[in-house]
Order: C-alpha cells, then sequence, then structure tokens
C-alpha cells in the first residue's frame, strides 16, 4: 500500500467534475437530509445519487462502503421498532416483542439519511484522487502547509506502518507475550506503540528541518507545477447547486410557517 | 509545552507533528485489534500532539485524522471529527494546567476527556443513528434504557459514556507514560516560545 | 562570490549545558569541496546547521559570533530565502521525501512551488537538476518506490533546483547500502564539477579524501585544524579526537612511507605513486 486512499481511476464525465461541486454536492446532501423529512424526497435524492454513482462507473464500490454501517443500520430498525418512545400503534410482533408503526417509520427514515449522505460522500472520494481534492482546495484559498499535512499523512502512514512488522518482530524475539490473559495482552500494549511513537517524533524533526530548506516557511505566494483550468461546465454545476441550498433553506422555513 | 496556548502560528516541527499523531492513532488501533484488546486505543497520537503542542494542534490533529479515515475508509468518520477536536482541546488544556501530572491525575483526566467526548458524540448519535453507537454494550445498555422509557438523549449519552470510560483512561494513560518517557529535547522541539540568546 | 566566512561562531542547544560548538572561525571559497570529520557529539551536525541557518533559526537556543554567506549574516536572514543560497541534505533519505507528491518530478517541485517560480522556469529547474543527479528516467515513480541511493539523490536533486550555490551534506551516506554511498558520491563530485561548493560530513574517509580540497577535524566542539587531506590524516595524534585515517594511510605509517614534505599519502593512487616513485628514486 502506497498510498491510503479509496479513489477508483476510470475515464468518466463525474471523474472530470472539479472536486470543489462534489464537496458542495455532500453539503447539500446533507441540508437536505437534516432538513427535509420526507420519504418520496429523500428517495428521489438517493436514487439521483445512484444515477450519478452509476455515470462514475463506481456503483459496487458504494457497497463495501455502506457495509461499514450495515449492523448498525439493522439494529437501529429493532431499537426503534420496540422502544421509540413515540410508538404508540403495534405493527407485527415476533414473540413477545412487538413492533410500534412509528419507530418502525423514524428507522427507515435515519437509513435514508444515512445512505444519503454516504453516497454523496461516495461520489467524492471514489471518484476523485486525494492529491486533486487537496492541490484544488489550496488553490482556492487553503492554507498550503495544511494542504502539506492532509497530504503528507495518506503517504507517511502507509510508510509507518511498514515499521508495524519490525517493532513486532523484535519485541516478540526479546519474549514480549501478545497471547495470554488481557491483563497481559494489555501491558504488551506499551513495547509495542512505544517505539513506533518514538520513530515518527524523531524523523519529524527531520523532517521539519528537511522542510524548511525547500522554501516550506516561505512568505512569497505559491505557485503551482500543475495547470488548472475551471470549464464553464463546472461553474454552472457550481451554481446549480448552491441555488438548490438556498431553495431548500428558503422552502424549509416558508414550509415550517 | 506552548505558553501560547492558542496560537495559530504554527512551528513546522509542530506541522509535521499530525501526520506522525494520525499515523500513532492508527497504528494503536491496529496494534489494540492484533493484541485483541477491547479499547480502540485510536486516539493516543491526538492525545500527544495536544501533550506535546498544544489544544489547537491536537485538535487540529483529531480533525485531520477523521477527514483522512472518512476519505480512505469510512465517510461517517467525517461526522465525528466534531468528537475529536474536542478530545484534542481537552487533553490540550489539562495538560497546559498542569493536570496530567501523574497516573492518578492522568485517570481522572481521562474521566474528564470521556465526559466531554460523550457530550459531544451524543447529539450526533441521536441525528444519524437514533442515539445508538454501533457498539454492542453500549447499544444493549442503550435498549435497555429505552425500554424502561428513559429520555432518549440521556439513554444516548449512558450508552457512549460506558464506551468511551475504559477507552480514553486506557489511551490518556498510555499516552502519559509515553510522554513520561520521552527525551527532553524531543519535548521541547515543539515548543514554539523559545528565544534565540546572544553569547 | 559565494564565499563563507564564520566568525568565533559559539552555541548552545536549547536545554543544553554544554557548548555544542565553541568560538568557531574559518573560511570556506567559492567552489571548494570541504570535508568535516569528528567523533560523535563533535559537533559535525551542529556546524552544518548552523552554516544553512537551522541553527539558530530552527533550534534556537543561545548563539555567538557570526556566520556570512554571500554578505548576508544568516541567523539575521531567514530560511527560505537562505535556501536559495546554501542547501542542505540530511542523513535519513525517508525523513528528506516531503511525502505529499505522488512523482519524482512533482517533489522536486516541492521547494520551487513554495519559493514561487514560474511554471517554465520550474520545469527547466527540475529537469536540469534530474538530468544532473541521473533520475530523469524515473521522473514518474512514486518517491518512496525509489531505492535509498536514488531516494538520497532525489534529496540532493530537490536542494540544487533550488540552485544554491554552495550544498551541505550531513552523513548522507550512512544509512545506504554500499552502491547507495558509491551513486551519492559520484552525485555530489559531480555537483563540484557543476563549480558548487560542497560541505560533507562523512565517516568514510577513504572516500573524503579522494574528493575533498580541504578537511575540517572538529574535536568537542572546537575547530581542531583545518587543512588538506594529507596534513590533516598525517597528524599522529588523530586518535585523541576519535578520528581513524583512511587505510592507504594507517598502512604507510605503519611502514614509514611518506613524501619529501613528511606527509603521508591519503588515497591509492597516492600511495602508489609513491611507491613507483621511491623505488625509482632507489635503483
Amino acid at each position: 500500500m502506497r498510498m491510503m486512499s479509496l479513489y477508483k481511476d476510470k475515464d468518466t464525465i463525474i471523474h472530470k467534475i472539479d472536486p470543489l461541486n462534489k464537496i458542495l454536492y455532500i453539503l447539500a446532501s446533507i441540508l437536505i437530509t437534516m432538513l427535509i423529512s420526507d420519504f418520496k424526497i429523500l428517495t428521489l435524492t438517493l436514487v439521483f445519487s445512484f444515477l450519478l454513482l452509476a455515470i462514475g462507473k463506481v456503483i459496487k464500490n458504494v457497497f463495501p462502503i455502506i457495509s461499514f454501517s450495515l449492523i448498525v443500520l439493522v439494529t437501529i430498525v429493532v431499537i426503534q421498532g420496540l422502544f421509540n418512545p413515540n410508538n404508540k400503534i403495534p405493527l407485527f410482533n415476533i414473540g413477545q416483542f412487538v413492533f410500534y408503526k412509528e419507530g418502525i417509520i423514524y428507522s427507515f427514515l435515519l437509513i435514508l439519511r444515512v445512505l444519503n449522505i454516504l453516497c454523496a460522500f461516495s461520489l467524492l472520494i471514489l471518484t476523485t484522487k486525494p492529491s486533486d481534492l487537496i492541490e484544488n482546495l489550496v488553490r482556492r484559498g487553503l492554507s498550503p502547509k495544511l494542504g502539506y499535512v492532509l497530504a503528507s499523512v495518506l503517504q507517511i502512514i502507509p510508510q509507518m506502518l511498514s515499521t508495524m512488522d519490525t517493532i513486532l518482530d523484535a519485541q516478540r524475539s526479546r519474549g514480549l507475550e501478545t497471547e495470554g490473559k488481557l491483563i497481559k495482552r494489555l501491558k504488551a500494549f506499551i513495547p509495542l506503540i512505544g517505539p513506533a511513537v518514538m520513530n515518527s517524533l524523531i524523523s519529524t524533526r527531520e523532517r521539519a528541518m528537511a522542510l524548511e530548506m525547500r522554501g516550506f516557511n516561505s512568505n512569497i505566494k505559491k505557485t503551482f507545477l500543475n495547470e488548472h483550468n475551471e470549464t464553464s461546465m463546472d461553474k454552472l454545476i457550481r451554481y446549480l447547486i448552491i441555488a438548490l441550498i438556498i431553495f431548500t433553506i428558503v422552502w424549509r422555513l416558508v414550509w415550517l410557517k | 509545552m506552548s505558553k501560547k496556548l492558542w496560537s495559530f502560528k504554527f512551528s513546522t516541527a509542530s506541522l509535521v507533528l499530525i501526520p506522525a499523531a494520525v499515523g500513532i492513532n492508527y497504528i494503536g488501533k491496529l496494534f489494540a485489534g492484533l493484541l485483541k484488546l477491547p479499547l480502540w486505543l485510536d486516539s493516543i497520537g491526538t492525545m500527544l500532539a495536544s501533550m506535546l503542542a498544544g489544544p489547537i494542534i491536537g485538535a487540529l490533529s483529531g480533525a485531520i485524522n477523521n477527514i483522512i479515515y472518512g476519505l480512505t475508509m469510512d465517510p461517517i468518520s467525517f461526522v465525528y471529527a466534531i468528537t475529536s477536536i474536542a478530545i484534542g482541546i481537552t487533553v490540550g488544556i489539562l495538560m497546559y494546567r498542569g493536570l496530567i501530572k501523574n497516573i492518578y491525575l492522568a485517570i481522572l483526566s481521562g474521566i474528564i476527556v470521556a465526559l466531554v467526548a460523550a457530550i459531544v458524540s451524543t447529539p450526533i448519535n441521536i441525528a444519524f443513528w437514533g442515539g445508538q453507537t454501533g457498539n454492542i454494550w453500549g447499544d444493549a445498555l442503550f435498549a435497555s434504557l429505552m425500554a424502561k422509557k428513559f429520555p432518549m438523549w440521556l439513554a444516548s449519552f449512558l450508552d457512549e459514556f460506558v464506551v468511551d470510560l475504559p477507552d480514553k483512561v486506557a489511551s490518556l494513560v498510555i499516552s502519559f507514560l509515553i510522554y513520561k518517557g520521552l527525551p527532553k529535547s524531543l519535548i521541547n522541539l515543539y515548543s514554539s516560545d523559545d528565544e534565540i540568546e546572544r553569547l | 562570490m559565494a564565499k563563507i566566512v564564520v566568525e568565533g561562531l559559539k552555541y548552545r542547544y536549547p536545554l543544553s549545558q554544554k557548548l555544542a560548538l565553541n568560538d568557531i572561525s574559518f573560511e570556506i571559497n567559492e567552489g571548494e569541496f570541504i570535508g568535516i570529520i569528528g567523533a560523535n557529539g563533535a559537533g559535525k551536525s551542529t556546524l552544518c546547521q548552523a552554516l544553512t541557518g537551522i541553527v539558530p533559526l530552527f533550534f534556537k537556543g543561545d548563539y555567538g559570533g557570526r556566520v556570512i554567506i554571500d554578505d548576508v549574516e544568516v541567523a539575521k536572514s531567514n530560511l527560505s530565502e537562505i535556501s536559495l543560497k546554501i542547501g542542505m541534505v540530511f542523513q535519513n533519505p525517508f525523513t528528506q521525501i516531503t511525502g505529499s507528491k505522488l512523482t519524482v518530478y512533482e517533489e522536486v517541485a516541492f521547494g520551487l512551488e513554495n519559493m514561487g517560480f514560474e511554471r517554465e522556469e520550474m520545469k527547466r529547474r527540475i529537469d536540469d537538476a534530474l538530468m544532473l543527479l541521473d533520475l530523469y528516467r524515473h521522473k514518474d515513480k512514486n518517491p518512496f518506490d525509489l531505492s535509498g541511493g536514488q531516494m538520497q539523490r532525489l534529496a540532493i536533486a530537490s536542494i540544487i533546483a533550488m540552485q544554491p550555490k554552495i550544498i551541505v551534506l550531513d552523513e548522507p551516506t550512512s544509512q545506504l547500502d554500499p552502491q547507495g554511498s558509491n551513486e551519492v558520491f559520484k552525485a555530489v563530485s559531480d555537483l563540484k564539477k557543476k563549480g558548487i561548493t560542497v560541505i560533507m560530513v562523512e565517516h568514510k574517509v577513504e572516500k573524503l579524501s579522494e574528493y575533498a580540497d580541504r578537511i575540517m577535524l572538529l574535536h568537542d566542539g572546537r575547530l581542531i585544524d583545518f587543512d588538506t587531506p594529507s596534513k590533516i590524516f598525517s597528524k599522529d595524534d588523530l586518535k585523541d579526537y576519535g578520528v581513524v585515517e583512511p587505510v592507504f594511510t594507517r598502512y604507510c605509517k605503519k611502514i614509514g612511507l611518506k613524501d619529501e614534505r613528511g606527509l603521508y599519502p591519503v588515497t591509492l593512487d597516492e600511495a602508489v605513486n609513491l611507491v613507483v616513485k621511491k623505488r625509482e628514486h632507489n635503483s
């Protein structure tokens, strides 16, 4: 593993969309799912996200991401169906357990929300190279130093992981026991993490110096090796999403009254 | 530890501490899994960053930790960035106030961190999961409290707190023990208030 | 004009009681290749850091005297400006890779982007640096996929792209295998041929004697001697400073083989020439 990423390299129109627009799409998705509790609208937005994922040829990569939350989503139905404080109308029962309509409806709403947000995030994550995303944000005013930190994490973590095996072998050969009673295993944790921490902290010293020797703290305005042109299509998409966000907020405010 | 507690002028050393902290979080999580410990131990890097370079760097480490997890594994991790930020800030302040001096105070501080983490996480858990955490033991408690007609926010808070308490106490104690073993020159590297004295 | 003047340099790290550098003065001329030797804790790394401004701008601490490069006093400048005059390469190739770039080409661009160079100028400099360090054919590789020697050459290329007149290398081969070390030595001698002033801390004294114009001997933060390799390694008290001479010199010392100036040879060539000369002289 050279770099941590869920990015799938494909040549589709979705991949070419400005990363900022995909971030705006996430924001819009969160806003809509939090402000609107309408099954039809939430289903519609979910279908739309799936459509975009399909155009980006990454639809089958979404399911592993959803599966992270699958168990919680299932237990939500059970717990809300049984115990939601608003439960009144019994829907069905399994043995002595009675499931109520209000709880089940509420749990389905939660699931729709989570799926909407997961799919919107997946659109960004699966179709955008992390380094492109970060460089794009730096061009738009994110501090270059924070941009550096974000980009370097993606490659430095796999580098640190490669030292894990070395540490494990070294400590085991010195007689460290990593099996047995809980207290024994707990005690084994410090000899394992300790050297990893020391290694990584000591390397921060040299890395910081090396960065300083390459203008990391320069006050000059940063330039970019790679060119970047925003298309009129990207602008159009951006205005559309912003309009959608404003419309949702206004609609919600009017609707509440 | 920086005297300028809330400074946003970061030294290069404290900035490169952030990727290291995120890596330590991740390695902590993997070692905990390897040893089959019933804890996550995935905030040790954030806590050490707070102890070494103050609450802002700690908070940044926490936020970036969750952003990276969100980008590379589970998008839900993004929303819990707020919890990680709270952990970073809390540990930074406790350290600055001199409250993490010995192992007993580290345990006490761990309890405070767990409280803060649970308070911050509860609204997120309610909005996303109807109050659950996804942890079997915590959710079992949540279900039984809900059955006894406890208010949802309280049941959800306790669900998160019983899960966080052992994890955050253990994490902070481990961070404290590692911190104690670091060479002075390394601890001094991340403080930004040294002045050059003329000889 | 890339002349280095050091006057009465003293330095103590924060939290330390001991002076890491104690009253050091010397001058280095443009285009020289300078070796620095000494035992552990002699102050070699600290001196490198003081030449490049890392001491006292990065490490702070107590500082006295002056380091002047091109009429600029480094302690009064800032590190990004100094980096255009004097560059520094460190021991560990891994920690010098920024980690934020995906290709060798982009990695070299990092410093140039920070210094705000125009795209065309940037590309010109990157091409030159990669050619000089013989890395051009690896330009699209991930930096972490390079061998140790290649990675260290990438670190050098990244510094060279900033086009400093002087480059300081602090034990650049200590973490490399023999092949990697040779690659780095070859690269460094190419830099000297380009007219760049090279200052290098190195334990491999055989190699150092081959390339260095002058060698600086440090001990306990003090400058003991600063002279040609043959004069430095002909000293008979090297052991007191925790330093060994090149293997050829040690052998010649043992058999008492020295030239008409009373100096021992420091490279294989010198030793062979001297033996041939003596033999001709005898017959």
